[in-house]
């Protein structure tokens, strides 16, 4: 895979101590690039899902683990990239996928660097609160403005009047959703490694260092010279920024946007599977927003008590797992190492 | 169109509509489809089971009213599966889904219901938010569907102009507004403030707009004088109540509907909003019957969705709702909604579409051929006839609404058998081929257009 190739370079460039993590990382991209012919659609359904939320949840990281920032209002530009797609396709009658991820990521960033200029000049539970209220304006917008985004009916998006690669790959014709699920998850796959490099680059970047700075200790960081606010907002753009991708890639997918990923809920999810895989790792948010992606699906699934059910989980996480999935596999590991040599 | 004056009675006269007990009477004489295809199967049928997968609300205040859906379903399923199967060999397996996941979760689960367990067929479903986003879900699959409920014209206008896969066999939703408004024109003619309560999302969208189209045409100088919006799901009306009654007005229409109606009339009881106005609402009765107490206001239009309520035609005469209430209640001990009368023949409506099929094609027909007996099939159920329309997959059948009465023989308050109202759904639907909304006229549905255009207007 030339995606592969290219991820490789990116990581070595940074350093010789990153070939370990490089090779993993190409491992995983392989199993993953070969999975849907081995597993049935709806699982290569569910696993576009999920590497389309750990999109979202790599973003969102940025702000929580890289920054200390706790941001209860990213449902606002997963959002508002979703409604930017689907009102480009209504509207403009646009097909182009790329169109829709340009015009989608306009959309999130326009409304992250407007929220993320009134968020950053607070902190801990005012900054959770400011994002919250903010990402509930666009919530009650979408969901009153019947006439415009269609209330809770939302906008339909169909995935078989989209092409992707400029044209190069349409779904008119028979079997048009199964071809679809097949070329969108490499579509989404490819995507996803790209988002996961550049985020990698930007947290080992000084620009990253500076943020675990502001994190740790602002005073001490703001006596460095570093602009504490400037920071802040750049890193909440960066963050918008890629949960809108996440939230463009997400659309054509479900088949259509409603005001849920607009609603405070849909923000606990983001934070729910952060947590769920660790937000002290760089690769926790991934694992956690596959994991999710599959535990709701089958709780929905399998119980009525669906709700329930997470809700438990959720809390034995927090009291049993604080540093989650990734952070204790890696606690794990590094005792195990320990007792062996 | 040219439109002719005309006083209301002789147009509701015109509209055919019947009040009382007596109207199960006109029903035309036709032997009962079910008895019509008790011959044993033609061909080699597997004995594999058929696996059904059905959505409803099991969880939330939606509940009250989408559960007996799966009840009705699950009782349909047993009777099949007590006589072997249908065509004798194939037994029903249902694996069912919580609607309340929200209409994302919707769409996720009905992939993961074909693609994942590999059902045969899909059944259910209750708001009309989610059969606009699993309609065409389902014809992306190929999934033969008959939805139970999720009524909205938006379905066939709109989101699947052309269905090949999908089917739906509760009245659709334009009916229900145009109903309530005959029925209100023609119990309180001269009330003009009207004030309206309903869920904003599509229902209420299009229960306010067929009511008011309707109701303008038959009471002149009509006018709206306050709405209220609450959002699905919410079960604090305080605020919409104080509104409406500040407002003054004559009739108060409400297409609140499962358990938020319920929470809707016992908190506007203590506000007395039911003392100096009349009230109509769509679907108040949409519920499981026993979910209204005897607290409810009395002698209301209290609409089940213009569908079934389960006392008409009352006695024995129709003895299709007899015996399916009298089966209902033994199964469940309760009594049946117009989802549970939607979900029992849906599965009925589809055994003897794979009968007739089987009857011309031999062995277990496939899906071009099952779906080749649902179009145009008309159907007995405990409603009355049904009729499949080939164009739209649309089931259609009168309209029936009614008034709320306290009878000593029941623990809750029913419709009063005695004063129903039906009217023929063709005199209150747009015909086949009415221009559909977005080609000559923007008009919400069909049906508003075709009314607009052709309904003559009642003069002062």
């Amino acid at each position: 895979m030339s995606l592969a190739v290219a991820k490789k370079g990116a990581i070595t460039s940074i350093g010789p101590s990153a070939w370990r993590p490089a090779v993993v990382a190409i491992a995983i991209l392989l199993v993953l690039a070969a999975l849907p012919s081995l597993v049935d659609p709806y699982q290569t359904v569910l696993l576009t899902y999920g590497l389309i939320m750990a999109i979202a949840a790599l973003g969102f990281n940025l702000l929580l683990g890289y920054t200390g920032l706790l941001s209860f209002g990213h449902s606002a530009y997963f959002g508002a990239g979703a409604y930017t797609v689907a009102f480009i396709v209504r509207d403009l009658g646009a097909q182009s996928m790329e169109l829709c991820i340009v015009g989608g990521l306009l959309g999130a960033l326009l409304i992250s660097a407007l929220f993320g200029f009134v968020c950053v000049r607070h902190t801990r539970i005012f900054f959770g609160i400011l994002t919250l209220a903010l990402s509930q304006v666009l919530w009650s917008l979408a969901f009153k403005f019947f006439w415009v985004t269609g209330g809770t009916d939302g906008i339909r998006v169909a995935s078989a009047k989209l092409t992707l690669l400029g044209g190069f790959v349409n779904f008119a014709g028979p079997g048009s959703f199964q071809r679809f699920v097949f070329a969108y998850y490499y579509y989404v796959l490819g995507l996803f490694a790209l988002a996961t490099v550049i985020m990698w680059v930007i947290v080992h970047s000084p620009f990253g260092k500076a943020l675990q700075a502001i994190r740790d200790n602002e005073t001490r960081a703001s006596f460095v010279g570093i602009s504490v606010r400037r920071y802040r907002w750049i890193a909440f753009v960066i963050s918008g920024a890629f949960t809108g991708l996440a939230g463009v890639l997400w659309v054509p997918l479900n088949g259509l946007t409603t005001p849920d990923i607009l609603y405070w809920p849909f923000s606990g999810e983001i934070v729910f599977m952060t947590v769920l895989g660790g937000f002290r790792t760089f690769t926790g948010p991934i694992v956690g927003a596959v994991m999710f992606n599959y535990l709701k699906t089958y709780a929905v699934a399998s119980t009525e008590y669906w709700q329930l059910l997470l809700g438990v989980v959720l809390v034995v996480l927090v009291l049993a797992l604080p540093s989650g999935i990734v952070g204790t596999a890696a606690r794990l590991a590094a005792r195990f190492t320990r007792g062996t040599s | 169109m040219t439109q002719q004056q005309l006083n209301r009675r002789n147009f509701l006269n015109s509209l055919g509509i019947t009040v009382g007990a007596a109207a199960a009477t006109s029903v035309p004489a036709i032997a009962p489809a079910v008895a019509q295809v008790a011959r044993s199967p033609k061909g080699n049928i597997p004995s594999t089971p058929l696996k059904f997968g059905h959505m409803t609300f099991l969880t939330g205040p939606a509940a009250v009213l989408g559960d007996p859906s799966l009840k009705g379903h699950i009782l349909a399923a047993e009777e099949i599966n007590a006589q072997g199967g249908i065509l004798g060999k194939r037994k029903i397996e249902t694996i069912t889904a919580d609607e309340n996941a929200g209409t994302d979760a919707n769409v996720k689960e009905l992939r993961r219901m074909k693609l994942s367990e590999k059902i045969d067929m899909f059944t259910g479903v209750i708001s009309s938010g989610n059969t606009p986003a699993l309609g065409p879900v389902a014809e992306e699959l190929g999934l033969l569907t008959i939805f139970v409920d999720g009524c909205t014209d938006f379905l066939w206008d709109k989101a699947v102009p052309n269905p090949k896969f999908t089917f739906r066999i509760t009245n659709i939703q334009s009916a229900d507004g145009v109903t309530c408004a005959v029925a209100a024109a023609q119990t309180w003619p001269t009330a003009k403030k009207i004030a309206h309560i309903h869920p904003d999302y599509s229902y209420g969208r299009n229960a306010f707009d067929h009511f008011m189209i309707a109701y303008k045409k038959m009471v002149p100088g009509a006018e709206v004088v306050s709405e209220g919006w609450p959002k699905l799901g919410t079960t604090d009306f305080t605020a919409h109540i104080t509104k409406t009654i500040s407002s003054n007005p004559d009739l108060i229409m409400s297409s609140v509907w499962g358990g938020d109606y319920v929470a809707l009339y016992k908190q506007a009881l203590r506000y007395g909003m039911f003392n100096n106005a009349k009230f109509a609402s769509t679907i108040a009765f949409g519920v499981a019957p026993h979910a209204i107490g005897k607290d409810h206001p009395e002698g209301v239009i209290a609409g089940v969705h213009s569908n079934y309520y389960f006392t008409f035609p009352p006695g024995n005469r129709w003895p299709a709702n007899k015996t399916f209430v009298e089966k209902y209640f033994k199964r469940w001990i309760e009594y049946p909604n117009f989802q549970s009368d939607g979900a029992y023949h849906t599965l009925h409506m589809y055994r003897t579409a794979v009968e007739k099929a089987n009857g011309l094609v031999g062995g277990w027909p496939d899906e071009e051929a099952i779906i080749s007996q649902l179009e145009g099939m008309y159907f007995e159920t405990a409603a009355g006839y049904l009729y499949i329309r080939p164009d739209n997959h649309q089931g259609y059948k009168d309209a029936v609404t009614g008034f709320s009465k306290n009878v000593a023989e029941y623990p809750f308050q029913i419709l009063d058998p005695g004063r129903m109202i039906t009217i023929p759904i063709r005199n209150i639907t747009a015909p086949p081929n009415w221009p559909k909304p977005g080609t000559s006229h923007n008009d919400p549905t069909s049906t508003y257009n075709w009314i607009k255009e052709t309904w003559p207007q009642e003069v002062a």
